[in-house]
């Protein structure tokens, strides 16, 4: 992401923390879809579901990112943000609470990473803020590879 | 004009004709007195020449020439070969190669043939004088004596050699070499008619300018592999077209087409999905119980399966297309290392499925390369343990129930079983204290990273890398790999191999609440668990099965599941080769034909999978690998 330019960011709740991925990463948005669980696979993968024909892994957000379990009686049970991985050649779905926003924001108004707490700062890209709320921008890259086997 | 359409087929067919000038200059090598192969190198180097010649690629045409020229001179004077000569062939064959394929994507200038060119003539020179044939005369010379018509142009009907190759290639070369001697039009078929399949070389067009009959005809028949031309008079109207060539030369169609593998893929990949809707239908169907809906839900089902059966067929390739290449290279690396070895082939006309072979090569090659190199003995040392100084090594491809058995068997000195012992123990693959290595041990440890016993590394093998490579690729490929090997006699490698790979037959096992596919290309049998008794041996449960131990897995412990099982259970047993299995489920849920596919699977993740399907109610399942139990 340059320092200039415009992004897209996508915006989405997982726990306590609103964290955001570049949009251009982002394949889809879906609702939560029920897994088929993978064995042996660490708690982080939720497991295996159907996406029109094509099978994804989905990573379940809220253990990627340590934050509480959501109330299995939550508004709408969630949803499924499909990324691409390692420069779009593998696709992974990503649970999170809600989808919030899709904003466009300069790149000076994000700050290059920095600590914030509750949150391992290698998996954070950028912190920017947003109506007095700060979301941090999140290296998918680094979150989601180490997941996945070579 | 652009050719470039043409360079993906130009590609696949140089390869072709060079495999079979590889297998024609072995069988030469073998009877060297025997002239036979010559008139097949003669013509298929020729084939090559003027494809790329058509292409515009210079240094293929020129090795190429300078090849055939030498091979004509051979032809024609009857000598028997030389080691020499051959060792020429070889090397001008492996630089045409090399032009081929650099020349296809545009990187002709870095391939040097000089030094090879130099060589072909230097030999040419010596067996006698020269028959190079006259440059081809250019597009350009004397105008005719007639009065060059006006107006529409003269109607010009070409007729190609039947055996020409690349057709439209030629066709738009025709075209272009007219079009230095007069303005072009009213090209019937038109230029983009050139590509399709069914053009069979017939074609005309119209041509302005002042050029006579001659210069015209000449023009054209400069293109090369022109049968037949009619230059007509000015004419207002358009001809007949192409059709009117007169009785042009007898038909020889091929029935055969070629297709782009990617379309193969794409109609593997519908075909899948319309399997999947079908099963969903089928559900649909049942619960629906309305005779209409059953009787259209059985008729999509029988004619799917049939267009899967014809899908699935389209795919299938004879093993030869990997496998021809493999005498040379066994050849090669007998000669660089000091050893003789015989190489047969057999069951060359087992056909897989094309994505299956394509990943077969590196596989194969690793293990022939080991066979050579660590299997046969130098003639010597053959010689001492009273042998035959050449040694010998087969690969096999034979039909087995519903997979293919491929393998690779040398009468070499076999593995030292001790030595291997010693650094397993060392490495702490097997217990410090064990005695012996069976031959699932032994490669298991063989097929450890890095594992190597070889005294010296050689230029060919010996660094470890070879039977895991082998191993990891043919069990992605949902396939086994079993060997065998007695020390003096030799070693097999035997590599069992599902016919297809994307549309399977699968039992549906239930455990616990989750549903899991088990293909059945090595489902020998089901027998029911707390029926049948069970023994302890070796440490493990198992049951006897007429008079065989069949060791159990307990996918329910295995995956994780929890709960406890039902008391009265299916074993579904499976048999690969000569190991054997008996899997204890909850329940089957039936039996059905699935799609298999690939998903990321994540660190951690239990080696027993080969893919994932998806059941008709649209719920992926993981696709159990029957080698990964066993």
């Amino acid at each position: 992401m340059s320092d200039a330019g415009v992004v897209r960011l996508l915006l989405f709740r997982v726990g306590r923390l609103v964290c955001a991925a570049e949009a251009e990463r982002v394949r889809e948005i879906l609702p939560r879809l029920d897994p088929t669980r993978i064995p042996g696979a660490p708690p982080v993968v939720a497991g295996v579901v159907n996406v029109r024909g094509t099978l994804v892994t989905v990573v379940e957000g809220w253990r990627a990112l340590r934050q509480p379990e959501p109330s299995a009686d939550g508004e709408g049970g969630g949803t499924t943000v499909l990324l691409e991985v390692g420069g779009g050649k593998k696709v992974l779905g990503f649970t999170v609470d809600e989808v919030v926003d899709l904003v466009s924001v300069g790149g000076e108004t994000l700050e290059r990473r920095q600590a914030l707490p509750g949150i391992d700062p290698t998996l954070v890209r950028a912190v920017g803020r947003r109506a007095d709320q700060l979301f941090v921008v999140l290296d998918t890259d680094a979150l989601l590879t180490p997941i996945l086997s070579s | 004009m652009d050719l470039s359409q043409y360079a993906e087929l130009f590609l696949a067919e140089s390869r072709e004709h060079l495999s079979a000038c590889n297998q024609l200059l072995l069988e030469w090598e073998r009877s060297p007195a025997n002239l036979a192969p010559v008139g097949g190198l003669f013509r298929a180097v020729h084939t090559v020449k003027g494809m790329a010649a058509t292409m515009g690629y210079a240094r293929v045409t020129d090795v190429a020439h300078r090849a055939e020229n030498l091979l004509d001179l051979l032809r024609r004077g009857g000598r028997p070969a030389t080691d020499e000569l051959l060792q020429l062939l070889f090397r001008a064959r492996d630089a045409l190669e090399q032009a081929v394929e650099l020349s296809v994507v545009g990187r002709e200038d870095e391939i040097d043939v000089a030094e090879v060119v130099a060589d072909l003539d230097g030999a040419a020179a010596q067996l006698g004088p020269h028959p190079l044939a006259p440059s081809p005369p250019s597009g350009e010379g004397e105008r005719g004596g007639e009065v060059p018509p006006v107006g529409a142009g003269r109607l010009v009907q070409v007729t190609l050699r039947a055996e020409a190759p690349l057709k439209g290639g030629r066709a738009l070369l025709v075209i272009k070499k007219a079009q230095a001697i007069g303005p072009v039009h009213a090209v019937t078929p038109s230029e983009s008619a050139f590509e399709a399949d069914e053009f069979d070389g017939r074609f005309s067009f119209r041509i302005g300018g002042t050029a006579g009959t001659a210069e015209i005809e000449r023009g054209v028949r400069a293109a090369g592999d022109v049968e037949h031309v009619t230059v007509g008079g000015e004419e207002r109207r358009p001809g007949t077209g192409a059709g009117a060539a007169p009785s042009a030369a007898p038909e020889t169609k091929s029935r055969h087409i070629r297709v782009d593998l990617g379309r193969l893929d794409r109609l593997m990949d519908l075909i899948g999905e319309l399997v999947t809707v079908r099963g969903r239908l089928n559900e649909l169907a049942a619960s629906a119980r309305d005779p209409a809906i059953d009787d259209v839900a059985i008729q999509v089902s029988r004619l799917s399966r049939e267009l899967q059966d014809e899908i699935i067929q389209a795919r299938m390739t004879p093993v030869w297309q990997v496998f021809d290449r493999f005498p040379r290279l066994v050849r090669d690396l007998a000669r660089e290392l000091g050893k003789q070895v015989a190489f047969r082939v057999e069951g060359k006309e087992i056909e897989l499925d094309r994505a299956i072979l394509d990943e077969l090569g590196d596989p194969l090659l690793h293990l022939l390369r080991n066979a050579v190199d660590h299997g046969i003995e130098s003639p010597a040392e053959r010689r001492r343990r009273g042998k035959q100084p050449e040694g010998e090594i087969v690969l096999a491809a034979v039909r087995e129930r519903a997979s293919v058995a491929i393998s690779v068997r040398d009468d070499g000195r076999g593995i030292d079983r001790q030595k291997v012992l010693e650094r397993a123990r060392r490495d702490g693959v097997v217990d410090p204290h064990a005695e012996a290595l069976t031959d699932d041990q032994l490669l298991r440890v063989l097929a450890r990273p890095g594992f190597s016993t070889a005294e010296a590394v050689t230029s060919v093998s010996g660094r470890g890398v070879g039977i895991d490579v082998a191993v990891t690729r043919i069990r992605v490929l949902g396939g086994s790999i079993e060997i065998r090997s007695v020390e003096g006699k030799g070693t097999t490698f035997v590599m069992r191999l599902p016919v297809t790979l994307a549309i399977v037959r699968a039992l549906i096992a239930g455990v616990g609440a989750e549903r899991y596919a088990l293909p059945l290309t090595y489902v020998a049998e089901t027998v029911e668990f707390g029926v049948q008794a069970t023994t302890i041996v070796e440490g493990r449960e198992a049951i006897v099965l007429r008079d065989r131990v069949v060791p159990l897995v307990h996918l329910r412990r295995l995956l994780g599941v929890s709960g406890d099982a039902p008391t009265r259970c299916p074993i579904i047993v499976l048999e690969m080769g000569e190991r054997t299995s008996g899997v204890v489920v909850d329940g089957m849920l039936g039996q059905q034909e699935i799609v298999v596919k690939g998903f990321d699977a994540p660190q951690g993740t239990l080696p027993v999978f080969s893919g994932a399907t998806i059941m008709g109610d649209g719920v992926p399942a993981l696709i159990l690998d029957a080698g990964g139990l066993l």
